[in-house]
């Protein structure tokens, strides 16, 4: 589970994040739905400890990022935005490399990496160096970074943009599947479709606040609209969020 | 936790071998510095000396016993044209001369050389100083016939006093040859700091490295331990390249030898290794404080005069003293005593050294708190 309290941060002249407060459940997808600029990106890096907030607490499975940092992460699957790929590592190096840091031992690193391969499909490229790849592959090698060590909590940053019909698809069934295994996923994004297809709960943001919180139905019903994207444009107001 | 770092250390070693760019940087250095040194190092040699035995010919020398004579005891002898110790250097002696000198009259020899040839300046400068000397005894001579003090005719007596010794023309050639070498740490290393720094971040994989459930210590000590191992190796790679460079100058001209001995060569990897510590924490912190790879590269080449300064100010002789208590500095001072064959300054190399580590690792406590910190993550 993860759970931000009354977060605040203020970066420059911006308040990026102003009093957001919200939790995602395991068992759910959870979706982060905002404009560009809404402080979506601000919130995940305060969540992983990247970033330190003014006021408010960020923790995972009950525990604050601030105080025990390496044991919250433990419980933590990144798939970041950019992806941060090893050029000249290939796949299977590269997975199993973040599987170590999560404290697998050798061998347990090489049967969880073997595990997300076969899982993921990406035998055909798993021992090619990274350099070249496409948008595809190397959303897929991100993926399996985030999983190789099982974590209770996944959190990804816009996970679709760049990927063809294929590979979202890939993405999306991943994340099913790790719900029905009873895990936490949170993901950002700004995609309306993506949002209403795969998410229990969503969490509309702007200007670094939680508008509106409910299932895409509940979020249509609040706002009056037939479709989540109508729906959205009401919650936030104004077309100035779109805009920042 | 060990396991961790271990693998760790194990990535960055494999990310670094598989980055020409890295790898080359200081496999470049390592090996073309000490085929250039060798090379200046010989042209230097012929520079620096003048053969004891000078051999030139010497045309019409029948014509004058007596100044043949003179010429010989300075160790200026006339050799047939075969000879291959012979300067183009000729020396003609006016067929007059003869009558000239017994009348009084100024006698002509005629020296012929390429005066532009740098190798044969120190020559032509000695066989002129004992032409004028040898003139100067007949002038003296003449004036004594005729009742004159000889000493009027020179009112001022210059007195020039040579200092250099073949020690001290040798110590800046040791001093230069450590240099070099002490300096390869600071090179081999020097990109791959800024790949596995500034690099990370600029590929985005430091934050997503920060992501993860490991300290800043992990990540900066896998760094500086695999930059430190970069450096080492490529201090290791001058040493062998030069060992067998080295053996081909002519030192024994100078009349002392640079010898890469094997306990030299131990002794210098024991005494770079702090200084290659220090050198990759100074270079990680630095490019951690750059925004990008380019700007990294840039402050370096700037931050890295400074070892270069110190090292090179010691590679004279006339380095102030406290240049023996400073890190780099200390350690090459060491160094050439060691070369030379003097007693090392074991309290001056063990405070320098320990100075050396202290920095070294200020900089690391320093780079882990750096880690910590949203500005230098993100590069704001």
């Amino acid at each position: 589970m993860l759970e931000v309290k009354n977060l605040a941060k203020r970066i420059g002249e911006v308040q990026a994040l102003d009093n957001l407060s919200f939790s995602a459940q395991d068992g759910h997808i959870t979706g982060l739905l905002g404009p560009n600029g809404a402080g979506k990106t601000t919130c995940l890096r305060t969540l992983f400890g990247l970033l330190t907030p003014d006021s408010g607490q960020a923790e995972i499975d009950g525990i604050d990022i601030a105080l025990d940092p390496i044991a919250a992460k433990q419980q933590l699957g990144l798939f970041p935005d950019p992806f941060g790929l090893y050029e000249r590592l290939t796949p299977r190096e590269y997975i199993s490399y973040f599987a170590s840091l999560n404290g697998l031992s050798n061998t347990q690193a090489d049967q969880a990496t073997q595990a997300v391969i076969d899982k993921l499909m990406l035998k055909d490229i798993a021992d090619r160096r990274c350099k070249g790849f496409s948008q595809g592959q190397r959303m897929k090698t991100a993926l399996a970074q985030a999983i190789v060590h099982n974590p209770r909590n996944i959190v990804l940053d816009e996970p679709t943009r760049g990927l063809d019909v294929m590979s979202t698809r890939v993405l999306r069934g991943m994340l099913s599947d790790l719900r029905d295994q009873g895990h936490c996923v949170l993901f950002s994004s700004h995609v309306m479709q993506e949002v209403a297809s795969l998410c229990d709960h969503v969490i509309v943001m702007a200007k670094g606040k939680v508008v509106a919180t409910g299932s895409p139905d509940e979020l249509c019903q609040q706002a009056g609209q037939t479709s989540l994207e109508e729906a959205f444009i009401t919650l936030i107001g104004t077309d100035e969020g779109i805009a920042a | 936790m060990m396991h961790v770092l271990a693998n760790m250390i194990k990535k960055e070693l494999k990310d670094a071998s598989r980055d020409k760019r890295s790898v080359m940087a200081g496999l470049y250095y390592a090996l073309g510095t000490p085929i250039v040194m060798c090379l200046l190092f010989m042209v230097l040699i012929k520079q620096l000396s003048s053969p004891e035995q000078l051999l030139i010919s010497i045309e019409n020398s029948q014509a004058a016993p007596d100044l043949v004579r003179y010429l010989s005891t300075a160790e200026i002898n006339h050799a047939d044209s075969d000879n291959s110790e012979l300067k183009q250097i000729t020396i003609i002696i006016d067929k007059d001369y003869n009558s000239h000198i017994s009348q009084g009259m100024p006698a002509t020899i005629t020296l012929i050389a390429d005066n532009s040839n740098d190798k044969l300046q120190s020559s032509i400068r000695r066989i002129e100083r004992a032409l004028q000397a040898y003139s100067s005894d007949i002038a003296s001579l003449r004036l004594i016939a005729r009742g004159i003090d000889p000493r009027v005719v020179s009112p001022i007596q210059v007195q020039v006093q040579d200092q250099a010794t073949v020690d001290s023309k040798g110590g800046m050639i040791i001093g230069l040859a450590i240099f070099t070498m002490i300096y390869s740490v600071f090179i081999s290393g020097m990109n791959l700091a800024i790949d596995t720094s500034a690099g990370e971040r600029e590929r985005n994989s430091l934050t997503l490295l920060l992501s993860h459930p490991i300290s800043t210590w992990q990540i900066v000590l896998s760094k500086v331990i695999t930059v430190t191992l970069f450096a080492m190796a490529g201090l290791l790679l001058i040493l062998l390249v030069s060992k067998f460079a080295y053996a081909l100058v002519p030192w024994q001209e100078l009349g002392f030898s640079v010898n890469i001995s094997l306990p030299f060569i131990l002794l210098m990897l024991l005494i770079g290794f702090p200084v290659a510590l220090l050198a990759s924490s100074l270079q990680l912190f630095v490019s951690f404080l750059a925004k990008s790879f380019k700007e990294a590269q840039s402050y370096l080449t700037m931050v890295l005069i400074v070892p270069m300064a110190i090292s090179m100010m010691s590679s004279y002789n006339i380095a102030p003293k406290v240049l023996e208590w400073v890190p780099v500095s200390g350690q090459q001072q060491a160094l050439m005593a060691f070369v030379k064959g003097h007693d090392i300054g074991l309290t001056q190399l063990a405070l320098s050294s320990s100075l050396t580590l202290i920095i070294a690792i200020v900089l690391i406590y320093g780079m882990q708190k750096m880690l910590k910190s949203e500005k230098v993550i993100f590069g704001l």
